[in-house]
């Protein structure tokens, strides 16, 4: 999955201004932004930007939004530290900077003619939805199409009608948290419990998964148990990032630079660097 | 032969101050305290000709340990190009190798301008070593001490005379500019020059080739109680990668200077410190000394060959000189060979 992309000979590392159309809250700590989109901007699922706040500094934030489906961009953002929360006090109207689209992008046309399975945990369905608006958009080109997304508890359930209505356009969805608060009609336990319930055959299934570290890899291997090539186990990898081109060295791990290499990667690569360490 | 050229003695400071008319020129000086520094020369005659390796090595006029990189307001970002011309005297075969490694590293894929402007007004006049510090190994690593291609310009001290040999259309054009000061070579000239080299290869007391140590990492022959041996001694000051003409990483802060304006800069940061891959939640990837050891020099032993054929180390013998915990890249690859 190398990427290809050689854009931006000028000004790498020069943000390009964009205004805020709209932010809506989503959770207690996490925004949605929609942010204008530049002219000649194209960007695929998987890719991140870099956003700036000046004064605060800049961080890696995945492209929520799919590019075929909306003219704006969509940047799902949760507050867990300085530059974050200096994104949290923006409202509409405001301006930010962005730099990108950069990294490589999910490959789905493998995929078609076959089941794909999506394992999103927490903020992890972030960089996921946009890989799902795309392929529900031609789901005649795929086999069967299901999503296991877990949160932490009810309350932290992102996109709720979206993928409310993604199961009414007949993706099998299943919902679960670890702890069961408010009324929750969906199930509980790790998303890991829920794999073996799919209705997918797991041996030509593509699967995209993204969440925190310790459920990637625990993801990863029980597919890879379960029959799954590891070619086919997709997920994209979170590291430090102060570049995002592949020279600050932050996101380098193994050999493989996280931020130009990736954020995407199979289980075939994953299990040659990374992922040893944490 | 074509850009060989002779210089005699005396005329040096003569072409350098003609250089220096309408460029910036940097060469090693002797600091108060006794080390060497590269810095812009007022006198020509401050320039050291014999002495060790400067510390830190001259990337830092290509790639300063803290530069601006654009000034933002709400008017948007501002960005002012690096396009002073300069003239660096008497830089080391091995740093010249290293920048030549640099310009890979920060031309390809994605093209980092500032570097790039920086290095496309900046010739290299570099001088063959003749006679290796004690902690020099370039020589099994073909950095140095002579080189064959890769340079601007490489001077060879012939006792009262230079060998000059232009390496690149930019180092041609300033011999060419102060033609009358160059003579056609004779044979004399470059057997003169080969003997000096003979006598600089022989004078070298570290024969190290990091070959073997690659293949015994490769082939899994090193275990982790020997980096745990390695990290255990490291103070984690970083000064090995400050100092090290191929280390790259940089960090990036924002600067306030007013409320709505301000500056953002990028600074030399070493991936010695535990900070250095820190991730949301607080979890660090290499959270373990030794994980950070394995990393430095497993980025030059193992991964700058996959990716550019060449050790991410020239041999200049730095790290062995700034090291307090005495484990620097020569210490290691002897250890292990
Ligand atoms: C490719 C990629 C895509 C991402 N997509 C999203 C997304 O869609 N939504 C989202 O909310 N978050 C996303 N993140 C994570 C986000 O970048 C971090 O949460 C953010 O950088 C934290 O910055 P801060 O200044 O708010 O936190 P800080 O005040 O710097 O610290 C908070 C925590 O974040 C860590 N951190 C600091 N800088 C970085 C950095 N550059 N990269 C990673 N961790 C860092 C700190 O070490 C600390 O543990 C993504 C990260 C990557 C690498
Ligand atoms: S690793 Fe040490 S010897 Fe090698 S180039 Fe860097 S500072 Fe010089
Ligand atoms: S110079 Fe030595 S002590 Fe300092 S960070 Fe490098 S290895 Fe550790
Ligand atoms: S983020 Fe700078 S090298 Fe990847």
């Amino acid at each position: 999955m190398k990427n290809k992309n050689r854009q931006n000979r000028k000004g790498l590392y020069l943000p390009a201004k964009v205004e805020i159309l709209d932010v809506v809250d989503m959770t207690s700590d996490v925004k949605l932004f929609k942010l204008e989109r530049p002219k000649s901007f194209y960007y695929s699922p998987g890719q991140f930007l870099m956003v700036s706040v000046w004064g605060a500094g800049e961080v890696p934030i995945s492209i929520t939004s799919t590019h075929e489906i909306r003219k704006d961009i969509e940047l799902c953002i949760r507050k867990v530290g300085a530059v974050t929360s200096a994104l949290h006090s923006l409202t509409a109207g405001d301006y930010l900077g962005i730099r990108g689209p950069l990294g490589n992008r999910f490959p789905f046309e493998e995929a078609f003619g076959k089941d794909i399975l999506f394992v999103a945990g927490g903020i992890g369905i972030a960089p996921l939805r946009s890989l799902i608006n795309l392929v529900s958009e031609q789901k005649e080109k795929f086999g069967k199409i299901a999503l296991i997304y877990g949160s932490r508890n009810p309350s932290e359930v992102l996109f709720l009608d979206e993928i409310l209505r993604w199961r009414d356009e007949g993706i099998d969805v299943y919902l679960t948290v670890d702890v069961k608060t408010d009324p929750w009609k969906y199930s509980t336990g790790l998303v890991t419990e829920h794999l073996s319930k799919q209705r997918i055959s797991f041996k030509t299934c593509h699967s995209y998964i993204c969440g925190p570290h310790v459920m990637i890899k625990a993801v990863m291997r029980d597919l890879s148990l379960m029959g799954m090539p590891a070619e086919n186990i997709i997920t994209t990898l979170e590291a430090h990032m102060k570049c995002g081109v592949g020279k600050c060295g932050h996101c380098y791990t193994d050999g493989k630079y996280v931020c130009t290499d990736g954020p995407v990667f199979n289980y075939t690569e994953i299990k040659q660097f990374g992922m040893s360490n944490p | 032969m074509k850009g060989h050229f002779v210089l005699n003695r005396a005329h040096l400071s003569y072409w350098l101050r003609q250089l220096r008319k309408d460029a910036d020129l940097i060469g090693p000086l002797r600091s108060t305290d006794g080390d060497i520094i590269f810095s812009s020369i007022e006198n020509i005659h401050d320039i050291e000709l014999d002495c060790p390796a400067s510390i830190p090595s001259p990337k830092e006029f290509i790639f300063p340990q803290k530069e601006e990189m654009f000034r933002f307001s709400d008017k948007g970002v501002s960005s002012k190009s690096n396009g002073e011309r300069r003239v660096i005297f008497g830089v080391r075969s091995c740093d010249i190798s290293a920048i030549a490694l640099l310009d890979r590293f920060y031309g390809e894929l994605y093209e980092d301008s500032f570097y790039m402007d920086r290095r496309r007004n900046t010739v290299f006049i570099s001088i063959a070593c003749n006679t290796p510090d004690p902690t020099c190994f370039c020589i099994g690593l073909g950095t140095g001490p002579f080189l064959k291609s890769g340079f601007d310009i490489q001077l060879t001290d012939l006792g009262n005379r230079y060998l000059v040999q232009a390496g690149s259309g930019e180092g041609l054009k300033i011999i060419r500019r102060f033609r009358h000061l160059f003579q056609k070579p004779e044979k004399t000239d470059f057997d003169d020059q080969y003997e000096a080299m003979l006598s600089s290869q022989s004078g070298f007391e570290k024969r190290i080739t990091l070959e073997t140590v690659r293949q015994k990492i490769i082939t899994a022959k090193v275990e982790d109680s020997f980096w745990e041996s390695v990290a255990l001694r490291c103070f984690q000051c970083g000064g090995c990668v400050y100092e090290c003409p191929l280390c790259t990483c940089f960090n990036v802060v924002d600067w306030k200077e007013d409320k709505d304006k301000g500056v953002r800069m990028r600074l030399w940061d070493t991936c010695m410190f535990k900070g250095f891959t820190k991730m949301a939640g607080n979890v660090l990837p290499a959270e373990k000394q030794i994980m950070r050891t394995k990393r430095w020099y497993f980025h030059k032993l193992l991964y700058y060959p996959e990716q550019f054929g060449k050790f991410g180390c020239v041999g200049c013998g730095r790290c062995t000189i700034t090291c307090p915990g005495r484990i620097d890249m020569a210490a290691v690859a002897n250890k292990l060979d």
